[in-house]
């Protein structure tokens, strides 16, 4: 039991029971366990509000927890957190750059206050690696949304962390720019074999992306796993339906394929059966006679398993 | 608290070289009063006391003006910092956190210091006359850093209290300059009407402009005796000093509590 509980804060992040309530009362995080593997990217999705920030603020040493543990690099957060801070690496949902510096100036503090050893050549490959090097001397005033976040990634990585904490990295920023931004996530952690943290609301990112996720609601975790394994348990089709008018009948009647969500005036059912085989008894419920004005099958995905778990359910 | 002290200092004196306006604006009115109004105070009125040079005495009153406005504004940075700068990075740096308010202490003691440079080499240049000993200099320029620093903590204090940089700002000009003319910066404390003279008594200022005096001019002009009404210049010169020891102690103490609680959740 000792041996697999050391085995475990030996993780790069492990939180074990991990709790946190803000003065107020209000429980962000009700004893949260997840344990995140050397060199995965680790997914930790959920609504505004269901603890992230939190979670992500207790492992960066900004929150301090109220119960349980949480280890960075076997750190314990509470007890260690230089040790914690001397392996992490951390992107935040806001920019947080010295707009009155340039690009180099901002790395060139960095690298001096983590004290990196031969700085200038790791300043100069890190802003290789995220297209700045032109830039460098330029001040980040200058800078758009997406060379602000390819910047403090490049930062982040200055000190050579072992975890890389990205808090809503793609947030506000067009989707070339996320697109890019995630291959350039992808190239690093693969030549640095480093193990990524990241919270998102894009979902189809997070399936891309993140090795496992974690999806949160209301301080706990309410699934967790690969991208794939969630979508295989929550069913491989997915019915959809427009309703106009009451949408009370179509849900009962779509309770005989699986359990129904709705969102606004959709109502939606996934289900394990294949896709013919789901088309043809959706066919036989009499939808049309219910108020449904159109129905779709579709492969499930991510996002499914989400509303599923966090939407709003009739 | 050394790992990260160097560089996180830099970047602040920094900031300020950066800002070149609004280290030109603070100075502004102090060296017009060096430059302008004090000797023609002086000329006009030929001072209160005869053996006081009315001019140097005003011009080192200006050193209580800049000084703490200077520290006042400087607490602007942190709000940019806290808001939009980089702070929660610094928060998540393997540093110790008390090492961010002491390197920006150390940042406003450097610009203090070419402030106060600036303001008595102007002088100087004007006609000013010091009379000093390198006790007296030395408890001079304590007083003035004990002042800056303490300033400083009062306005990084009130910069975490306060959400509002707008708030903050009508905060500079108060706290920053409404004491100078209270203090005894360009007339002796006598003239004040009695009630406001048992405020300025209180006042760090008025402890900060008198040993500054007592440094560069000597303990006829530093009016130590209106404050204390004692004997012994030295005593009163040390008790001035505690003054100032106190006012620091307890602002910059007040800073760092306050950055603790507003800095961990």
């Amino acid at each position: 039991m000792l041996t697999a509980k050391v085995a475990a804060i030996a993780k790069p992040i492990v939180t074990d029971h991990l709790s946190k309530t803000y003065p107020g009362g209000v429980e962000a995080v009700r004893k949260l366990s997840i344990e995140v593997d050397e060199g995965e990217v680790f997914g930790l999705l959920g609504p505004n509000g269901a603890g992230k920030t939190t979670t992500l603020g207790v492992l960066t040493t900004l929150v301090r927890p109220t119960g349980g543990a949480a280890f960075v690099d076997g750190h314990d957060v509470v007890r260690d957190p230089f040790g914690a801070r001397q392996s992490l690496g951390v992107v935040f949902q806001e920019s947080v750059l010295d707009n009155e510096f340039t690009a180099a100036e901002n790395m060139w503090l960095h690298a001096r206050v983590w004290r990196v050893p031969d700085a200038a050549a790791r300043i100069r490959s890190l802003l290789e690696a995220v297209g700045l090097a032109e830039r460098a001397g330029d001040g980040v005033m200058t800078f758009s949304g997406g060379m602000r976040r390819r910047l403090e990634i490049a930062r982040a990585l200055l000190g050579s962390p072992r975890v890389l904490v990205l808090d809503e990295p793609t947030l506000g920023l067009d989707p070339v720019v996320r697109y890019e931004l995630w291959q350039m996530v992808r190239e690093l952690r693969s030549r640095q074999r480093l193990t990524v943290l990241v919270s998102t609301h894009y979902l189809e990112e997070a399936a891309s992306v993140c090795d496992r996720v974690a999806i949160i609601d209301h301080g706990v975790v309410t699934a967790e796993g690969t991208p794939t394994r969630l979508v295989d348990e929550l069913g491989h089709e997915v019915l959809e339906v427009q309703v106009d008018g009451d949408a009370a009948p179509v849900i009962d009647a779509l309770r005989q394929i699986g359990r129904p969500i709705r969102t606004g005036s959709t109502v939606s059912a996934a289900s394990r059966e294949p896709v013919g085989t789901l088309t043809d008894r959706a066919n036989t419920l009499g939808l049309p006679e219910l108020g449904v004005t159109s129905m779709t099958v579709r492969p499930a995905t991510l996002n499914d398993v989400f509303l599923h778990l966090n939407g709003v359910r009739p | 608290m050394t790992a990260g002290f160097v560089p996180l200092y830099q970047r602040r004196v920094a900031l300020a070289i950066k800002r070149p306006i609004a280290l030109v604006s603070q100075l502004l009115t102090p060296v017009l009063w060096v430059l302008v109004v004090g000797p023609a105070f002086a000329a006009a009125f030929h001072g209160f006391a005869r053996q006081v040079d009315f001019f140097t005495y005003i011009a080192i009153g200006q050193i209580v003006f800049i000084l703490p406005f200077s520290a006042m504004f400087a607490g602007l940075v942190v709000i940019t910092d806290r808001d939009i700068g980089i702070l929660r990075e610094l928060l998540v740096a393997p540093i110790r956190r008390a090492t961010i308010p002491f390197s920006n202490i150390a940042a406003i003691l450097t610009v203090a210091t070419g402030q106060l440079v600036v303001i008595l080499g102007l002088a100087l240049v004007r006609g000013a006359q010091y009379h000093t000993a390198p006790g007296r200099l030395l408890v001079g320029l304590l007083a003035a850093a004990l002042l800056s620093a303490g300033t400083y903590g009062l306005a990084e204090f009130l910069a975490y209290r306060i959400t509002q940089p707008a708030i903050f700002g009508t905060l500079i000009p108060a706290i920053g300059a409404t004491p100078y003319a209270l203090c005894g910066a360009i007339y002796p404390l006598s003239a004040l009407p009695p009630g406001v003279q048992q405020l300025a008594y209180v006042l760090p200022w008025t402890h900060a402009v008198a040993l500054l005096r007592f440094g560069f001019m000597g303990g006829h002009a530093s009016g130590l005796d209106q404050i204390w009404h004692m004997h012994s210049v030295w005593a009163m010169a040390l008790l001035s000093l505690g003054v100032l020891v106190a006012f620091a102690t307890a602002t910059v103490w007040l800073a760092l509590r306050t950055f603790s609680a507003a800095t961990t959740r």
